[in-house]
């Protein structure tokens, strides 16, 4: 296969990783807050995700896949809150492991690594058109 | 003068940097990836001192699928950057930097073609 | 002037070089006339021809290779040997109409 048109399909996996790590984070920062409904209950549970390469038989490029998505087993923080709806017996509650300012570092890493695959897929369609140009008539 | 050696060599460059093009996205793709190393290839001079004239077998597992393809060696390249914790070391600027030197090798690549075509057209026209 | 050998210039296959060929053959095998100049013209456009083609090949090859040529030294290069090349054709055309016209004058 022509390595251009795997440049554009590897780029293209390249988006897709950084789009779900993108919603990852804001389904992060959303419940940053989220507590449960039952005294005791557990909060939002940060979730995180992993990637992994894999190289395709057929064409021969390092795509990049989603291998995992999990939740992150910090420990919840815990604030004295008695008259709150999960507040335990001591009055204690129990809310998310949600740094907002490491999802929002996050989430701007994430921003520049899809810029970048996205500026690879813009110069991989310049360089096939470049390709074309040379049979056009002037 | 028919400039074929010109040709030859022009596309020749051409399908190195193609490969080249293939190897920075999928660096880019993954520079996320735990355990990830950029990969780089060959120089284009080492690769054309490879190239012998008789065409070997093809093996479509390689970038490229042909005897050319196949020659264009791929390999880890050395880190100065520190490694991460996760075992990657992408440097995305490095990155877009090759891709850079490969958009104007690619730029150099057909303006050259098309110059010498169409001096052979010019020549061959008759008015 | 041998315009004959123009026309034999034409009929090979490698274009480019048929008309610097034709050229300097013509510009080489001319009887010394009254007006030598044109001959020297014509001659020094063949040289010209044969010299910024084989210049602007050289330095493409080196900037294809990967050496560490100054793009605009290709450009300029490439530039020239159009710009006499175009030349050359005009001058190769106005020889074959006036070769063409002069056959067609009654005896």
């Amino acid at each position: 296969m022509d390595p251009i048109a795997t440049a554009l399909k590897v780029a293209a996996s390249g988006l897709h990783a950084q789009s779900e790590r993108l919603r990852i984070v804001s389904e992060n920062l959303a419940n940053a807050q989220s507590t449960g409904n039952t005294p005791g209950a557990d909060p939002y549970q940060r979730k995180t995700i992993a990637f992994a390469a894999e190289v395709d038989r057929l064409t021969g490029g390092d795509f990049v896949r989603i291998a995992d998505i999990a939740r992150d087993d910090a420990p919840f923080r815990v604030e004295f809150d008695p008259g709150h709806e999960a507040a335990d017996e001591d009055g204690y509650v129990k809310l998310p492991n949600v740094n907002a300012l490491v999802e929002m570092a996050d989430m701007s890493e994430a921003n520049r690594a899809y810029e970048a695959n996205l500026q690879v897929i813009k110069q991989a369609r310049d360089l096939i058109s470049m390709t074309i140009d040379l049979m056009r008539n002037q | 003068m028919e400039p074929v050696q010109l040709f030859n060599l022009a596309s020749q460059q051409a399908r190195w940097l193609s490969t080249r093009q293939a190897v920075i996205a999928g660096n880019v793709a993954n520079a996320n990836t735990a355990g990830f190393r950029p990969m780089d290839v060959e120089s284009f001079a080492t690769v054309l001192s490879k190239t012998s004239p008789s065409m070997v077998a093809t093996d479509t597992m390689h970038l490229g699928g042909d005897a050319f393809g196949s020659a264009v060696g791929i390999a880890e390249r050395e880190s100065e950057v520190p490694v991460r914790p996760s075992g990657n070391s992408v440097k995305l600027e490095d990155e877009l930097v090759k891709a850079g030197e490969i958009r104007r090798g690619f730029e150099l690549n057909t303006a050259i073609v098309k110059a010498f075509h169409r001096m052979i057209l010019m020549a061959a026209k008759t008015s | 002037m041998n315009p004959l050998s123009i026309i034999g210039g034409l009929a090979k296959s490698d274009a480019l070089s048929s008309i610097a060929e034709a050229l300097s053959g013509n510009a080489a095998g001319a009887a010394p006339v009254a007006g030598t100049s044109f001959v020297d013209a014509l001659g020094d456009v063949a040289g010209k021809v044969v010299d910024t083609l084989k210049r602007s090949e050289s330095l493409s090859i080196q900037a294809l290779g990967g050496a560490d040529v100054n793009a605009r030294d290709v450009a300029d290069a490439v530039m020239s040997a159009e710009q006499s090349l175009q030349a050359a054709i005009a001058i190769r055309d106005k020889i074959v109409s006036a070769y063409l016209e002069v056959s067609r004058m009654a005896i």
